[in-house]
């Protein structure tokens, strides 16, 4: 019988409309519409909330007839709410009205992505002290091979949407215009202080922390580049607070 | 009667306030008040399905909050009414969390919203039939089982009456709480939006309902939805508790009472938050009544004398 009364929420298969006790038809479908309505007005509010940029990007009205589609076709699978929306990037790429905006798809996997690692586990950084106290006590510092979280993403993406994010994020208001949107760009995701957080970065920084996450000495992943600045590197990572040992041997990958 | 018993009080947390004063919804837009001014509360009820990650705000600040105040956790997800089997690895999760912060309580609802893999987000109904009856308890011993607690079950508010159903809500539920040792919470709201969603009377639906088996109280707001040709009442959880429901609640306190029984109470929120103070008043409402209900007992009592 759930079958029928699943249908009878997402399409207009009536066969439900025989188990609900009513005197007209007109009364079955007054009724039903309140169960219609919490599932697919709860699961497209639930896709607003983890795609916020998305939303904002293409308007209101477009993101919910979207999310709408959506939802019709790939109903959740897990009742973690938070964990909705795993194939909505692929359903985009593939949704004909927003084709016009070839980065979309991509930007709605890189929320996506911001919120499963949000809500992934915590791993100890060192503060500014403790990074401090290993480069002092290193006879020579560009031996030491420097560890990020092991939930620590680098990722190109042909679209600047690190920028597109942050020019919403930054104040909610967004400027797609001032975004060189067919620009490609390089993007550190990682978590601290409890959110997963998204920075664009350069080429050359983008060597460096692949590096790293090789487990290659600091000298070792130095790039080969005038471009890049060691000190200031080292200074975002620590003001990220994404250090997260220090060791003067090679460390195992976890 | 079940083997499992409510657990009330882990021994590395603080002494409860819980069974004395009402609680109120925990809402992540409270997190920082909460911690800042530790206001005077029995408990705060999360919903299971938010706490589930490995890791992000939400869990950081429950833990600081269970620090300070008794919880009760709030499933929304097991499907207990579903026709398809429970999903093992989800209720696993479940039973991790509360085993990790010893709620008061742990609750569910008289509904379904899992049908195999698919998860609806919605309480959907179920029959009061035979075939059901057995199917819920089925479930429902095999949650007791896991989390190795009595659970409490809800009373559903619905929008409409299946043709199949032969019982009434409240025999199912009875017969429920007979079988699995099963505990119950009253939603006075609910009690409220199902009797006038189908015709029927709160009171003569309280009265009986069993109240013996009562382990928790919820108290919410609900709307009226927009059409006018069969006006409903929704389950919204989204304004203060209406005078009507109120009222019941005072019914429903006066009920215990006579039975020498008392029942925590939360007020229920989920949406158009209003500020935290708005919501410590209704709870503190709340208390007021219960408070009243006793004291016009006491002074019954010493007029007999």
């Amino acid at each position: 019988m759930n079958n029928e009364f699943k249908a009878a929420l997402l399409t207009d298969d009536t066969r439900f409309y025989r188990e609900i006790d009513a005197q007209t038809m007109q009364e079955k479908e007054i009724r039903l519409n309140v169960y219609r309505n919490n599932v697919v007005v709860s699961l497209i509010d639930a896709l607003a909330d983890i795609f916020p940029v998305t939303q904002a990007l293409v308007g209101d009205d477009f993101f919910r007839a979207m999310a709408k589609q959506y939802l019709l076709v790939s109903p959740p699978e897990s009742p973690i709410i938070s964990e909705y929306g795993h194939f909505f990037s692929d359903f985009i790429r593939q949704f004909d009205p927003a084709k016009t905006l070839p980065f979309l798809a991509d930007l709605a996997a890189l929320e996506y992505n911001l919120l499963t690692l949000t809500n992934d586990a915590e791993y100890r950084t060192l503060d500014h002290e403790e990074v401090a106290t290993a480069f002092a006590q290193a006879e020579d510092p560009s031996e030491l091979y420097l560890s990020l979280p092991p939930t620590t993403q680098l990722l190109t993406s042909p679209f600047a949407i690190g920028s597109l994010y942050q020019a919403h994020r930054n104040d909610g208001r967004l400027r797609l215009n001032q975004v060189a949107i067919n620009e490609c760009e390089y993007l550190l995701i990682a978590k601290s202080h409890l959110i997963a957080q998204l920075h664009v970065i350069s080429y050359e920084e983008a060597r460096f922390f692949k590096q790293l996450l090789q487990n290659k000495s600091l000298e070792e992943a130095l790039p080969d580049s005038n471009d890049f600045d060691l000190g200031a590197t080292l200074a975002k990572l620590i003001e990220w607070k994404l250090i997260s040992y220090i060791a003067v041997q090679p460390i195992k990958a976890e | 009667m079940s083997r499992f018993t409510p657990k009330v009080e882990g021994g590395k947390f603080p002494p409860s306030t819980f069974s004395s004063l009402s609680g109120i919804s925990l809402k992540p837009a409270y997190y920082q008040s909460i911690l800042s001014d530790l206001p005077e509360v029995g408990f705060f009820e999360i919903h299971a399905e938010n706490y589930l990650s490995k890791g992000g705000p939400a869990r950081h600040y429950l833990h600081q909050i269970r620090e300070h105040y008794p919880l009760t956790v709030h499933g929304v997800g097991l499907s207990i009414g579903g026709e398809t089997a429970l999903d093992l690895e989800h209720l696993k999760r479940v039973a991790t969390l509360v085993d990790e912060i010893q709620p008061a309580i742990f609750s569910e609802h008289l509904a379904w919203s899992t049908h195999y893999s698919q998860f609806l987000n919605d309480l959907l109904p179920v029959p009061y039939d035979r075939p059901t009856l057995d199917r819920v308890c089925r479930h429902i011993e095999q949650v007791q089982e896991c989390l190795q607690r009595q659970i409490l079950l809800e009373n559903p508010s619905t929008y409409f009456s299946f043709t199949r159903s032969n019982m009434s809500e409240t025999d199912f539920i009875r017969e429920i709480a007979k079988r699995t040792g099963c505990g119950l919470l009253l939603d006075i709201n609910n009690v409220e939006v199902s009797c006038f969603n189908n015709r029927t009377n709160p009171y003569d639906y309280l009265n009986d309902f069993p109240l013996d088996a009562v382990g928790q109280m919820h108290l919410a707001g609900h709307t009226v939805d927009g059409n006018t040709i069969l006006p409903l009442k929704i389950d919204s959880h989204d304004e203060p508790v209406s005078d009507d429901v109120w009222t019941l609640y005072q019914h429903t306190c006066r009920q215990l009472n006579s039975l020498n029984l008392a029942s925590p109470t939360l007020i229920e929120r989920d949406g158009n938050l209003p500020l935290l103070s708005e919501l410590l008043a209704e709870a503190r409402y709340a208390d007021t009544i219960r408070q009243n209900v006793l004291m016009e007992s006491e002074s019954r009592y010493e007029q007999r004398i």
